[in-house]
């Protein structure tokens, strides 16, 4: 296993420099020059080149890409165009409590882990009552809330939950290490109910699948009771696609929920990629991909190991 | 299924004794002497080199004073020393301006000074800052204010892009004549001098504050103002307390006409009145809403969507003036336009075309639509409240006329739009900015005109203007100072792209009255200047002026003295909370 490991580590790398490579051309392309940007209303020529030059998008383009593979070696990313700021500290924080990825991290790790545990035990029991009214309902709600915008979920339940009955903060955060959780809270929740639906209906459809099979069968068949075969035998060979679905979105709670955060008012990461896309602003826009692309290979690797590890059926070579 | 439903009991709990315990400890915030205020953007740096945007301009001139200010009261605006000792001394040729400095102005404490405590500000202050403002390895977009009219200005910069000048080179024009007297010559009449002096870029920061923080100053601001950085956690909030060595100043003790009695209630009175500002980074409409009708935020400007809700007859309606709420209606000195791009072949050479086009566009359908009414119609560039505004006067071609229009069209050669290709409207990708689009695609189709909307993201859109690639587009402009110059000079012909003048508008006689003006101080005679430029701009049409806008704030009852105008941002001083007011008002929302 250790040898598939490094392998994938390697290939990590030409995957990087190709990626890397998409960016630096996708933004050159369409991003809008940064210079104009930076000059101000009043500039002229002279001035937008000075700056294009003292930026280094005036010089060849293989020259600009060496300097971003430069900075990604060196993990320094200068400064952000748009706000001036390192661009380090823009995304990991001046220091750990106020980090815009802790902030991140705190809304949506809680919100997934508290929509698994829920999707998976109504998923379970879905299927343990599979065709019945509870099941046919529950589908019925599902569907629903699928169906109904996350806007709609966001504005209404922080009109009444935090305005018209002010159980919890209209928005902001805390960076008290308990009063924030009291900000979170909301926020959580919408994560949640947002995201319940799809999960139940995934996890109850991926249990089903598992529910016909032969050895279900046989344990039945063998009197197991039905408590033991779901929690015993379903529900551990349904942990691939659990395993996969988990950790391919580890990446992505990391750098945030846009919309959430936005309304709430939360300084994540989910705004800062916004606004660097909208500012042009090239040093984040650069970090954030670089960020984002090592975590969804590492997640991947982790996903591929851990199938090794909870079925013996699978060889990684 | 007990397993599930403990589960889910246990998190509501969990969660709601987390909220119902913090909504406690968080009482203890609710009466504070203080305002806080939400920006729908974040807040760059804090250094007045950068003071580019509405947002960095305003938080920062709370920390750092300029020479000059604009009455808080008076109206049209009118200039005071603030840092200066006196009104500046001109010489008879207007090219020499000498400015003495208050004494005994103090910078604020900081560990970059000895001992911690802020030194004396003098004038080499602020010739070191204004160098600063101008060095080009700083990039910042405020160096016009002084750069090809300071003299010397325009050289120190071009050595400095060589390397063969420092801080310690000379600049002509900026001279410390003696440790509180500042000498300004200029190339040539610059009357606007006065006002850029009062602009946040013109601020001065101490040498060894910025030797200390080098590139993180942007973090680190110190000034000579009324308040002092607490606290910045980016993107979420900016915390502003008293500086509790400010001098001595007092609040105004003249008020304009238009002003109530009330205004002056705290007539010489010892500024600031409040401990502490807090600036909320809050990008959401809705969440601005809730928070100000909450109490969580003082004063509010008015969003799109809660307009019609909270204001009727231009009144506000009785359940917020119940609840103690205060509006408060200003016109911005600002302008909204469409411009046309006068390279293109067909619109850069048919005025008639021009012309029909801003008469099929009803402006004052656009003004419902997009802004709830909440302006009032451009007839020129010159907004209200600026020297050189006529209220009078009313533009041929911004009388909404299709028949007309219909007429031009066909004296332009295109009846009907018959033989005309299909013209490009740029504009910004956000939903608004494409629906105006769609308006004006609309309005357009009354005379023939095709039209076809082209959304770009914002740097994509500035940069298509900076490289004249543009056909027709909608922007604005709000006035950087209160002279009509500011506002004329967008279709100055030195000014065509990448320079302001977008529309690359050229006309010899607008040139030469514009130079002309220049030359002028504020009068009589720089006013008949600016309205035969005005009459060339309104006949050629090379922009189709829209809309002045108006600001809707509302402010709770326990705000006091509150008055707004865009140009003047260092407001908070003089705004008072009403502690009794608050404590009986705020427990009821």
């Amino acid at each position: 296993m250790l040898k598939y490991a490094i392998r994938r580590v390697l290939y990590m790398f030409p995957i990087l420099l190709g990626i890397t490579l998409v960016t630096f051309l996708l933004f050159n392309v369409a991003g809008g020059d940064p210079a104009v940007q930076m000059a101000g209303k009043y500039a002229t020529e002279a001035e937008i080149e000075a700056i294009r030059k003292d930026l280094g998008t005036s010089g060849p383009l293989y020259v600009q890409f060496g300097n971003y593979i430069k900075q990604i070696v060196t993990f320094d990313f200068g400064r952000s165009w748009a706000t001036k700021q390192e661009v380090t500290r823009m995304i990991f924080g001046e220091e750990l409590r106020t980090s815009p990825m802790l902030v991140s991290i705190s809304l949506t790790f809680p919100a997934f882990f508290i929509t698994l545990v829920l999707a998976i035990s109504i998923g379970l029991l879905l299927t343990f009552y599979r065709g019945g009214a509870l099941d046919k309902s529950i589908m019925v709600v599902c569907l629903g809330a699928i169906s109904i915008s996350s806007l709609v979920y966001i504005l209404f339940l922080q009109y009444y939950l935090g305005y018209k009955l002010g159980l919890f903060p209209i928005s902001g955060i805390s960076y008290d290490w308990v009063e924030k959780w009291n900000y979170l809270a909301l926020p959580i929740i919408i994560f949640v109910a947002l995201s319940l639906g799809s999960n139940v209906l995934f996890f109850r459809t991926i249990f089903l699948d598992e529910v016909f099979q032969d050895y279900v069968r046989t344990a039945r068949a063998k009197g197991l009771s039905n408590k033991v075969v779901m929690f015993k035998h379903v529900l551990r060979n349904a942990l691939i696609p659990i395993i996969t679905l988990v950790v391919i979105q580890i990446p992505f709670l990391i750098t945030g929920t846009l919309l959430i955060e936005s309304f709430f008012s939360l300084p994540g990461l989910g705004g800062l990629i916004y606004n660097a896309i909208n500012n042009a602003d090239f040093p984040v826009i650069k970090a954030m991909t670089f960020i984002s692309a090592v975590l969804y290979m590492f997640f991947q690797l982790l996903s591929d190991l851990l199938y090794a590890v909870v079925d013996p059926k699978v060889q990684l070579k | 299924m007990g397993c599930i439903k403990q589960i889910i009991t246990s998190l509501t709990i969990g969660l709601l004794s987390i909220s119902m315990f913090t909504a406690c400890t968080s009482d203890k915030k609710k009466f504070e002497n203080s305002i806080t205020i939400a920006y729908g953007a974040d807040v760059k740096a804090l250094d007045p080199v950068f003071a580019e945007d509405y947002y960095a301009s305003q938080v920062t001139s709370q920390i750092f004073e300029t020479l000059f200010e604009y009455h808080y009261l008076k109206r049209p605006l009118k200039v005071q020393p603030l840092l200066a000792e006196s009104m500046p001394e001109v010489s008879e040729d207007a090219l020499t301006y000498t400015i003495k400095l208050k004494k005994g102005i103090y910078f604020q404490d900081n560990e970059a000074f000895k001992e911690g405590k802020g030194r004396e500000l003098t004038a080499e202050d602020f010739i070191y800052s204004w160098k600063r403002l101008l060095d080009p390895a700083n990039k910042s977009q405020g160096t016009w204010v002084f750069d090809g009219k300071v003299k010397g200005v325009s050289d120190w910069r071009e050595k400095m892009r060589k390397g063969l000048a420092d801080y310690d080179t000379p600049i002509e024009g900026f001279q410390a004549t003696d440790k509180y007297t500042i000498q300004i010559k200029l190339e040539k009449p610059y009357h606007q001098l006065i006002y850029v002096l009062a602009m946040t870029y013109t601020a001065p920061t101490a040498k060894e504050v910025v030797d200390k923080y080098g590139e993180e100053i942007i973090n680190h601001p110190v000034g000579t103002g009324p308040f002092i950085l607490k606290d910045w956690i980016k993107s979420n909030k900016i915390v502003l307390v008293k500086n509790p060595n400010f001098r001595d100043m007092t609040y105004p003790t003249e008020k304009d006409e238009e002003d109530p009695e009330s205004m002056l209630k705290d007539a010489g009175k010892k500024i600031p009145f409040v401990d502490k500002l807090v600036f909320n980074i809050i990008t959401e409409d809705q969440t601005r809403w809730l928070n100000f009708m909450k109490g969580n935020l003082d004063i509010l400007s008015i969003p799109k969507d809660n307009f019609d809700s909270s204001i009727a007859n231009d009144q506000i309606v009785t359940d917020l003036a119940d609840k103690g709420l205060e509006l408060y209606v200003n016109t911005e000195p600002d302008l909204t336009y469409i411009a046309m791009n006068m390279k293109d072949p067909i619109l850069g050479k048919n005025k008639k075309l021009r012309q029909a086009i801003a008469l099929a566009y009803n402006t004052e359908a656009a003004l419902k639509k997009f802004y709830n009414d909440r302006g009032i119609i451009a007839q020129s560039l010159i907004p209200p409240t600026i020297d050189g505004y006529d209220p009078s006067f009313k533009n041929e071609y911004k009388q909404y006329d299709i028949e007309k229009a219909k007429k031009l069209m066909v004296e332009a050669g295109y009846p009907n739009g018959k033989g005309l290709p299909e013209f490009e409207f740029s504009t910004s990708n956000s939903s608004t900015a494409v629906q105006m689009g769609e308006f004006f695609k609309d309005q357009m189709s009354q005379i023939g005109i095709n039209i076809k909307i082209v959304p770009n993201s914002w740097p994509q859109f500035t940069q298509k203007i900076h490289d004249a690639k543009t056909q027709i587009w909608g922007i604005g402009w709000v006035s950087d100072y209160p002279d009509a110059e500011n506002f004329l000079q967008l279709l100055y012909g030195e000014n065509v792209s990448p320079g302001p003048n977008g529309s690359n508008f050229v006309n010899a006689e607008y040139d030469k009255l514009y130079k002309q003006a220049l030359l002028l101080p504020s009068g009589e005679k720089r006013t008949k200047f600016y309205h035969k430029m005005r009459d060339i701009a309104s006949e050629e049409m090379p922009i189709v002026p829209l809309v002045h806008r108006q600001g809707y704030y509302l402010t709770h009852g326990w705000i006091e003295n509150f008055k707004r105008h865009i140009t003047i941002s260092d407001n908070f001083k003089y705004i008072r909370v009403n502690m009794e007011k608050k404590k009986k008002l705020k427990p009821e929302l």
